[in-house]
This record gives C-alpha cells, structure tokens and sequence, in this order.
C-alpha cells in the first residue's frame, strides 16, 4: 500500500479548477422551471383534456393535479439537498405530505364516486395514448435530472436515485393529468398509478446505479 | 452504526475552509496543505469509528480520495469541518459494513488445511503468480483496468496515458489508486 503522504502529493499535482456547484435550492428551482415548461409544450402539443372547464370545478382534480406538481417540486428539492453529504436525511420526508395530498385526489375522485368502465370504450386506444404522454415527459426530464445530479457525484445514491425518480414521475403525472380524460375509476387508478409506479422503480433502480459509477 | 464527532476544536474550520475554496480554484499547494492539515484529523474519526490500526490509514485514504473526487460540490459559504465529517461519515460506514460482510463469509485456514508437510507443496500456486495477476487485473473495472495497464504494465507517463485514454490525470489517479488497492485485496500476500 502507498502512503497517505504520497496520495496527497499525487491528489494535489496538477490540480485543476473546479466549478462549484450552485446552491441546491437554485438547481432545484431551474429543474422545476424545465419540468413546468416541458408539462406546458406536451399541453400546447397535445391539447387541453376536453373536460377541462368541468375539472376545474372539481376539488378531487384539483386536489390531483396541485398534488402532483407540489410534490414534484418537493422532491426535487429533496433530491438536490440529499445529494449533498452535509445535508439531513429528513429532506427525504420533504416530498411525503405532497404525495399524501395526490394520493388523497385519486382516492376521493375514485373511491368516492366510482364509474365502471363504459361499454366499447376504446381504452387500448386511450392507454397508449396516456403512456405515449407519460414517457415524453418522464424521459427527458429524467434524463435532465439525471445530468444535473450525478455533477453532485452523491455518497447517497439510492435514497438520491429514489427521491429523484419520485419528482421525474409526479410531473409526468402531472402532465397527464391535465391532457387525458379518463372517465372510468379503474382506469384512472391503473393508467395514472402503474407509470408512476414503473417510472418509480427504473429511476429508483437505475438512477441508483448510474449515480453510484458516478461516485 | 455511528460514528461520534470528534471534539470540535480539533478542526480550525476557518483555515480549512479558505483552503478548500482556493484548491477549488486550482491552488495545489492550498489542497496539498488541507490534506495534510486533516488528515490527522481523520485517523482520529476512524479511529474512534471502531476501525483497527492496520485499515486506519486504508480508510484515511478512501476518504481523501472520495474528498477529491465530490471537491466541487462543497460550498465555501458553509463550515468545512461538518461537510468533511459527513464525507468521512460516508466512507467509514461503508467500510464498516463491508468488513462485516466479509467476516461472515470467511473462515480462517488452520493447519488442518494443510494438505502436505513441506511449505512448498502447499503453496504451489506461487509458480503462477503472473497469471493470477493478470487474472486479477481482469476483474476490475474497466476503468481501474485501462490505468492499471496503461501507467503500470506499459509505463506511460500520466500525460501520455491521459492521451491514450482521453480520462484526465487526476480522474487516471484515482482509478489506478483503487485499482491497486482492489488488486491488493483479491492478491492477498502470502
């Protein structure tokens, strides 16, 4: 084994600058920025969902969509501050009483007033287009966050990796939110809560290993 | 698993701190003083992390190196001494929990192992050294790999293998640093 003193010589010949990295609040602030923007350019792309004027009437919708955005931006900054090493765990609970909120929206709209699915109702169709909304906001907002964190190189990759897939999958959320109408009670469970959750585990999974090389 | 702070007076936060922000702008000798300065500072939390005197100066140098490698993410507008002790926290843990691991899956060889008299016969395996080696240097990663082959097997200076292999002097430094210290745990001496 070599020295502590001669890895210090090595570590300190040839030194080169580094740029710091911005406060976290900030990163955080400009990822939440492109995450809205990216929900606005699928909206203008795609349109309104046709029930708009109807849903904005509705508190279990509201409840969804503010939900959904607040605790993509909770976890956002979660995930910034976590990838710090001086910086406590709790932030990790940052994004939780936002999630419980979203959460409470699907079980009020649903629970509360269940619809069966209509006969002949082109839901293949329907689902697709749902996932074709989801995987364009979700790819390269966390391929964005994913560029953005790993420039931290964080000792906690996983509880990082998690908190993060957990903002890429409640603006996706979000988006679909305000494009499709999904009328039936468990379509809305299933088309909204099994992306998230996929989304959930790739990024969890695989942002932990991508961030762990880059540790 | 814990590790206890170490009595605050044993770091001069200030001074640390001024170092590492101008090592962040590139003043060797600022970074080679603030390692120096903490490395003290470090046998002690390892030490008090339960670490045994023959992995202290192992866990040191993981530290440091870790240190050099997340450099850009401390902020000067914060105290250096909590961002060093949660660096250290970090890699201490890990080697902690790697150490358990280990001790629950091995077994120490006994003379009962011993399946010839003479010394020789058992350690047969010394004639293929090389090729153990070489086996070794297979298994690493492919980026510990190409430093190894490029600055030890072929020689090159760090310029020339930074060339080679388009990775910078510093990151080749720190690939060929765990490297060998990968290849001294799977080549045990005997």
């Amino acid at each position: 084994m070599r020295s502590t003193e001669d890895l210090i010589a090595s570590l300190s010949t040839g030194l080169t600058p580094v740029r710091r990295l911005k406060p976290p609040l900030l990163r955080a602030l400009g990822w939440i920025l492109l995450a809205t923007a990216v929900i606005a350019i699928l909206v203008l792309l795609r349109g309104f969902r046709a029930d708009i004027d109807a849903c904005l009437q509705d508190p279990a919708y509201l409840i969804q969509v503010v939900g959904a955005w607040l605790t993509g931006a909770a976890a956002t900054l979660a995930a910034f501050e976590i990838s710090l090493p001086d910086r406590k765990r709790s932030w990790l609970l940052l994004p939780l009483p936002f999630a419980a909120l979203w959460l409470s929206g699907f079980a009020y709209g649903c629970l509360g007033d269940w619809i069966a699915i209509p006969s002949g109702a082109p839901v293949m169709a329907d689902s697709i287009r749902c996932l074709e909304t989801l995987v364009m906001a979700s790819l390269p907002l966390g391929l964005v966050l994913w560029m953005m964190l790993r420039r931290a190189r964080p000792l906690r990759a996983s509880a990082t990796a998690w908190v993060g897939a957990l903002a890429v999958a409640a603006f996706a959320d979000t988006a679909h939110l305000l494009i499709h109408v999904v009328q039936a009670s468990s379509l809305v469970l299933v088309i909204n809560l099994v992306p998230v959750t996929i989304i959930l585990m790739i990024g969890g999974f695989f942002g932990r290993q991508a961030l762990r090389a880059a540790a | 698993m814990s590790i206890k702070d170490p009595p605050a007076k044993a770091a001069p936060d200030k001074d640390w701190s001024a170092l590492m922000a101008a090592a962040q702008d590139g003043d060797a000798k600022a970074y080679g003083a603030l390692l120096g300065a903490i490395t003290p500072y470090l046998r002690g939390v390892a030490r008090r992390a339960g670490l045994g005197p023959e992995e202290i100066e192992d866990g040191v140098q993981d530290i440091l190196l870790t240190l050099h490698s997340i450099r850009q993410s401390y902020d000067p507008k914060r105290p250096f001494a909590p961002w060093l002790l949660a660096v250290a926290r970090h890699r201490l843990i890990d080697r902690l929990r790697r150490r358990g691991r280990i001790r629950l899956r091995e077994t120490a060889l006994t003379e009962a192992h011993e399946t010839f008299v003479t010394d020789e016969s058992n350690h047969h395996e010394e004639a293929s050294d090389v090729r153990r080696l070489h086996e070794a240097i297979a298994v690493l990663p492919a980026g510990q790999r190409q430093a190894v082959e490029l600055l030890r097997l072929q020689e090159l200076s760090l310029k020339e293998a930074s060339a080679v292999s388009g990775q910078s002097p510093s990151a080749l430094k720190v690939a060929l640093h765990r490297a060998l210290k990968r290849l001294s745990r799977l080549l045990p001496r005997s």
